[in-house]
């Protein structure tokens, strides 16, 4: 396990891609302390940055990131093995791209994480930021598989044009919640903001809390009793069953629980 | 002397009007023909201001203090080259020039760049790069609009010549003005007496009486079913654009972005759920859409209502979807209200050169884009930066508290021609000539057509171009960087020659830095 | 200025009959000269074993201009795939697709070439494209005008007044500081206006009494008149779309009934997009055959392919009802329009070509057919239309399939089963020689363009040199494709006007390369008077005094002047 401090307080923004275990994996404490990371627009050494320590005793996490991360952008970014731990805050696309491995954050998770995820598991104990799970600008294919489990609340635009995978969230959500999304699974613990599943296409998203306000562009279809959020869990409703959004011709399917959302009862006159 | 100059460009928003005349008398402009009334303010009045920096300032324990342009060049180049990660934003009331040496300059920093369409625009910037955008050159809507949609945004007091120039009161070759009838609806509404009378004949909206709260609109007026150029305006509330229109939707504000998803719905002919969307009657939007349907070329134009309210960019996504949905049944176009005379201008060059419009870093040798990350407000709020150049703009008046706390914790550089805001913020503070006044140059109109701006009259002794002073910083930053890199070099040299005893060596290196 | 000597090249110079044969080029003074003045002052380049050509001239490539710039603004996902570094002689910048400006100059120029027109520049938008080209480094350019669809040319052409036309279109090829006439989807554009388009080159145009027959043949008839260097670039109607080659062949027949037999009367551009056969997309074929064998038949025509390369590109075009066409076929997230007044429209969406795709990898095949059944290379130049057929830089890929049959089999195993059956490939069996590659590079294209001291390497050409690390003596290039192509993308050397710039596929030096364009000179000037301005001001919304396009936008302005016949 290689352990990295962080040796001061960083005002200006740290592009790091190389914390990565599939960087580390091979090269000798000495290597890894050489490696360039930029910090702002200057060139410097992992070393100028981090007090770095390995403990050969310790397989797993292979790296352990202790104290304030949140400048620090791109931790894990493009991973393909391995496990991460970040015991404190981390910063801007932490595990973009990801295709394997582990991440776990111990603390809030900045914008962009598991951004184009592939495959792999992102835990965040704390909040994650906007975009979470969305792809880059004018991109179109968003997360592909995977999981990633936000204990805490999440900001906008989260799970944008996901294609697989599940995206779960114990807190609540912010706006544009799987926004053009075009399979997979969100599901939120609490409330979600407006406009959820605007423009969405296929997939599902679970709202377990309030719904702040539906798209008019969505159809009632039904109320469940419950609904699968994957292999191993179900969530308990009953729920009303939407589909849309319809302006894009779309089957997605947003279940709102109903005990928490007393406003969609005016849709049962059409059921 | 008494010079007269025709075509002269106005420099106040994206409408770029170039039909000036401008009369000037010893170096002074006294009389303006054809302009707008904030067109008159600024090029008449407002350029003369007593607040202008006529000296380059830096400052010296606490105070600003007049120094010659070279320290202030040098001072300014070396806090950018010291900067870790300094930001330069603004550029939007330059010309393209200096915004084209601005990009050299960020790039040779390997500094954040951003321009004010971050806090105005960007977000119809970014909507673009996720669908695309049907659109055309104002001349086209000029000529062929028979129905006119501005959504969120005020022309009659934010862009006044817009519609008598571009879109409803302007003679094209397939539609003709609605002026005479606008002029009728005035008279109509001035005349006490012959009001009833009046507006039987010029079958005007008649005075509805006062809305019940839950309904926020009126009646559909007759005036939507005559002939010729309609218009139509959504906003939140009742403008000056709204007076003139023929119907008007008041919005529940931060609804929009429902109400475009249900008219995409009923202009594909799909039925809704719900009676009401952000406070208007489901029926209302089914004859909008009918109007829009049956329009033969429509157009739409939005401005910051639509930017800069919950939802951004997401709710000029959603106009530009329903343009393109409106494409297959007829033909319609969507255009951004571009408010700063050169915003587009600086999407365009920063777009040519790097491949991105706005919120660009250069810290890795390679352009990087992506707003929320390298925006200027999301920057500064975060704390990102550690050196500011402001160029052309007023982010003190703009900008969030939280912004601003932290770009005057650092070094601040300003480039503006009067005392606003941030020039007295500054640490150092250039003079610079009026873009469009003093100087001539290139700006974009809001349908990214490129006008050449002209020069009418001779800025202050002593104060230079904006794209001088760019230069000269740029000039500067590259002598401070191969020196340097020089230095280094020497230093280097030292530590080989002393290389036996290593830590002798690296001390001389200390002391030679 | 230096002299440069290179010795002992293969020299590949087809405007002069030379094949390869083993020589020296002396330069001076940015020219070719007949031997350098001392040959211990003059910078050696030891060329023995390596093929020489004169610099690549492209006859049509989408470089710079509002349209591309809004192709560029509108993709950071392509560009975040293909980043460029600063270095201390180059800025850095983008790719993939549409490439930064400064990025065109250099790409281009490791290519080997140093001249590009730049084919699609709506007038209004002039100063745009000017200001964009100069900042494209390396190569010299030149821009066409949009000029098939402008309302003044509509009206003189309805009223039969040609030269009335012609004296308009020089001043607008003069104020815009252009160097020939686009026409694109004639009669198209004006009818996508109101949303609609021509679907033969007989339909009328709605509002203007006039058919797309009209346009073609009065504009070529204009181009004749003004003595124009090139000819009329056209963009043919029902461009890509299934069934058109018979609208292709109608319109070379139409331009045939205006040749007068001398020189070629018309340029049909990105040929390939405008052979398609079959009813529609499910039986869509290939028309090249038809299309090859017409030209094969004639000679009042010169084509370019616009070549698909199978890359995830970005189609724009001026054709604005084709690309929304395309668009309403499906699977594109993104579509912009962009129509200009009284004078054009454009579109643009990114677009992958996949080889796996039925249709995509036929448009493949037509490209190739078309390149291999045209049997005069002097008829036909290799384009990929960038960036619609794939971007400017796969340009060594097209080498490789058309001049090693080997390279195609390879391609084509790849490809699509229905295409494969369809595809006449396997039954061509020409490959092109460095000989016929120097022709439809530079050789013909600089010939059809009438740029007189490019695409040649003759004494008073313009210094323009690729050197590529091919030798042809002990090289079977159809066999061992790979390393050709590789030499082709990477020159050891590229000299412009005189000045080594690129040595060993590296940037050396960075100029700034100039902007051609045509001073027409008509007998009797266009007359300009109160009621014209008045027009100007009815039809567009700038200003008549702020139109034309000064000197002072073109950073290295070269003026060709010409006498016109009217």
């Amino acid at each position: 396990m290689i352990t990295l401090t962080p040796k001061r307080t960083f005002t200006v923004p740290i592009q790091a891609a190389c914390i990565n275990v599939d960087v580390f994996t091979g090269k000798t404490l000495q290597e890894i302390k050489n490696l360039s990371i930029t910090e702002g627009k200057e060139t410097i050494t992992l070393n100028d940055a981090f007090d770095i320590t390995e403990d050969k005793t310790i397989e797993t996490p292979n790296i352990t990131l202790t104290g304030d991360f949140s400048k620090v952008k791109r931790i894990g970014q493009g991973m393909k093995t391995g496990e991460i731990v970040i015991n404190g805050d981390a910063g801007m696309h932490t595990g973009e791209k990801l295709s394997g491995g582990k991440i776990v954050v111990n603390g809030n998770s900045g914008g962009w994480t598991g951004s184009e995820m592939k495959k792999g598991l992102i835990e965040i104990h704390g909040n994650s930021g906007d975009y979470t799970a969305s792809p880059y600008r004018g991109t179109s294919t968003g997360m592909r598989g995977g999981l990633i489990i936000v204990d805490g609340d999440v900001g906008t635009d989260v799970g944008c044009y996901m294609q697989g995978g599940l995206i779960k969230i114990n807190g609540s959500a912010g706006r544009y919640l799987g926004f053009h999304m075009l399979d997979g699974t969100i599901y939120v613990g609490k409330d979600c903001s407006i406009r959820a599943g605007a423009c969405m296409t296929g997939g599902k998203i679970i709202i377990n809390g309030a719904v702040e306000l539906l798209m008019p562009t969505f159809t009632i279809d039904s109320v469940k009793p419950k609904v699968k959020i994957d292999a191993t869990q179900i969530a308990q409703g009953p729920f009303y069953v939407f589909l849309g959004d319809i302006a894009e011709h779309g089957t997605g399917k947003i279940f709102a629980l109903k005990a928490t959302n007393p406003t969609l009862s005016n849709y049962e006159k059409y059921l | 002397m008494t010079k007269v100059f025709n075509s002269v460009v106005c420099t106040i928003c994206g409408c770029l009007c170039d039909d000036l005349e401008v009369t000037v008398e010893n170096n002074e402009i006294v009389k303006m023909k054809n302009g707008c009334a904030v067109c008159e303010a600024k090029m008449v009045h407002g350029y003369k201001s007593e607040e202008r920096i006529l000296k380059p300032h830096v400052r010296k324990d606490g105070k600003l203090v007049p120094v010659t342009m070279d320290e202030a060049i040098h001072k300014a180049a070396q806090i950018l080259t010291d900067a870790k990660y300094p930001l330069l934003f603004g550029w939007t009331s330059s010309a393209s020039e200096t915004q084209h040496v601005g990009v050299e300059l960020a790039e040779e920093l390997g500094s954040a760049l951003d321009n004010c369409c971050s806090v105005c625009h960007g977000p119809s910037v970014m909507a673009t790069q996720e669908i695309g955008i049907p659109t055309a050159t104002l001349g086209q809507i000029r000529h062929r609009a028979d129905l006119i949609v501005y959504w969120a945004c005020n022309p009659w007091s934010s862009h006044p010549r817009h519609v008598e120039r571009y879109t409803a009161f302007t003679d094209g070759r397939f539609e003709k003005s609605e002026f005479k009838d606008y002029v009728q609806k005035l008279k109509a509404k001035s005349g006490q007496k012959k009001v009833a009378a009046a507006i039987r004949r010029t079958r005007v909206r008649y005075q509805p009486p006062p809305r019940p709260q839950t309904a926020l609109v009126e009646a559909p007026p007759q005036t939507l079913a005559k002939d010729g150029r309609r218009m139509v305006v959504f906003d939140v509330m009742k403008t000056m654009t709204a007076e003139v229109a023929d119907y008007f939707v008041q919005v529940e504000p931060n609804r929009d972005y429902e109400i475009f998803g249900a008219l995409r719905c009923l202009v594909n002919d799909q039925e809704l759920d719900v009676d009401t969307v952000g406070g208007v009657p489901v029926d209302y939007l089914k004859e909008i859409a009918d109007v829009m349907v049956n329009a033969e070329f429509g157009a739409i134009f939005f401005g910051l209502g639509l930017t800069q309210s919950v939802g951004r960019f997401r709710n000029v996504e959603l106009a530009i979807a329903l343009t393109r949905d409106l494409n297959r049944k007829t033909k319609f176009v969507v255009s951004p209200m571009r408010g700063h005379f050169n915003v587009t201008g600086a999407n365009t060059v920063f777009a040519w050169q790097t491949g991105y419009p706005f919120a660009l870093d250069f810290s890795q040798g390679y352009p990087q884009y992506n707003p929320g990350e390298f925006t200027a407000i999301d920057l500064l709020r975060r704390g990102d930066n550690d050196a500011t150049l402001v160029i052309s703009a007023d982010p003190g008046a703009h900008f969030p508290k939280g912004a601003m706390q932290n770009m005057v914790k650092h070094p601040l550089i300003t480039i503006n021609p009067d005392w606003n805001a941030i020039s007295r913020l500054g640490d150092v503070v250039f003079p610079t000539q009026w873009c469009g006044i003093e100087q001539g140059g290139t700006a974009y109109r809001m349908d990214s057509v490129a006008i050449t701006l002209k020069k009418v009259v001779e800025a202050p002794k002593g104060v230079p171009s904006d794209e001088e002073i760019v230069k000269r910083i740029l000039e500067e930053v590259k002598v401070i960087k191969a020196n340097k890199a020089e230095k280094e070099d020497t230093g280097k040299q030292v530590l080989q020659e002393t290389a036996a005893p290593k830590k002798r060596g690296s001390k001389t290196l200390k002391k030679e830095l | 200025m230096t002299e440069v000597l290179i010795k002992n090249g293969f020299v590949f110079d087809p405007l002069n009959n030379i094949d390869g044969q083993k020589m020296d080029i002396a330069i001076k003074d940015g020219k070719i000269v007949k031997k350098v003045s001392n040959e211990r002052n003059a910078k050696v380049i030891d060329a023995s074993g390596l093929t020489v050509m004169a610099g690549g001239v492209d006859i049509h490539s989408h470089i710079a201009g509002s349209e591309v710039n809004l192709g560029r603004l509108i993709r950071p996902d392509d560009h975040v795939k293909d980043v460029v570094k600063k270095t201390a002689l180059t800025r850095g910048g983008t790719g993939y697709s549409i490439p930064s400006t400064y990025v065109t100059g250099y790409r281009y120029s490791k290519m080997g070439y140093t001249t590009v027109m730049n084919p699609s520049m709506a007038a209004m938008k002039a100063r745009h494209a000017h200001e964009e080209l100069n900042d494209v480094p390396m190569i010299d350019k030149a821009s066409f005008t949009l000029l098939g669809d402008w309302w003044f040319a509509l009206e003189n052409i309805a009223k039969g007044d040609l030269e009335e036309c012609a004296r308009h279109i020089a001043w607008m090829i003069r104020a815009t500081r252009s160097y020939a006439i686009k026409v694109v989807n004639p009669g198209g554009l004006e009818s996508w206006g109101f949303g609609r388009n021509v679907h033969s080159i007989d339909d009328e145009v709605p509002n203007f009494c006039i058919t797309p027959r009209d346009i073609i043949t009065g504009m070529a008839k204009v181009n004749t008149m003004l003595n124009m260097p090139h000819t009329v670039h056209l963009h043919t109607n029902n461009l890509g779309v299934p069934g058109n080659y018979k609208t292709t062949i109608d319109t070379m027949n139409a331009l045939e009934s205006v040749y007068t037999g001398d020189k070629p009367i018309g340029h049909i551009t990105h040929i390939q997009f405008s052979s398609f056969a079959g009813d529609n997309w499910a039986h869509f074929k290939s028309g090249a055959e038809e299309i090859a064998k017409y030209l094969n038949a004639h000679n009042h025509l010169t084509v370019d392919i616009g070549q698909v390369t199978f890359a995830d590109t970005t189609t724009m075009t001026a054709d604005g009802p084709f690309e929304f066409a395309l668009y309403e076929l499906g699977g594109h997230n993104k579509w912009v329009n962009s129509d200009v007044e009284t004078e054009s429209s454009g579109g643009i969406i990114p677009f992958h070509f996949k080889r796996k795709n039925a249709v995509n990898a036929i448009q493949w095949s037509i490209g190739l057919e078309l390149s291999l059944l045209i049997k005069d290379p002097w008829k036909w130049f290799m384009t990929t239309d960038h960036p619609n057929g794939g971007p400017f830089f796969h340009y060594p890929r097209v080498f490789a399939w058309l001049y090693s049959s080997k390279a195609r089999e390879a391609t084509l195993k790849n490809c699509n089963k229905k295409a494969q059956k369809k595809s006449l490939l396997p039954s061509i069996d020409r490959e092109y020689t460095l000989y016929e590659l120097a022709i439809i590079t530079r050789a013909g294209t600089a010939k059809a363009l009438g740029l007189k001291n490019k695409g040649h390497l003759g004494i008073g050409a313009d210094a323009d040199v690729s050197i590529y690390n091919i030798n042809p003596e002990t090289t079977d290039i159809a066999k061992s494709y790979k390393p050709v192509r590789k030499a082709f993308g990477n020159a050891a050397y590229t000299i412009k006007d005189g000045e080594i710039v690129v040595k060993d596929a590296e940037i050396v030096a960075t100029p700034s390369g100039r902007t051609m364009w045509l001073d027409v000179q008509t007998k009797e000037p266009c007359r300009i008077d109160d009621k014209i301005k008045s027009k100007f001001k009815d039809y567009w919304t700038i200003e008549f005094d702020n139109y034309p396009v000064t000197d002072h936008y073109l950073k290295v302005p070269e003026k060709i002047a010409i006498k016109a016949s009217v």
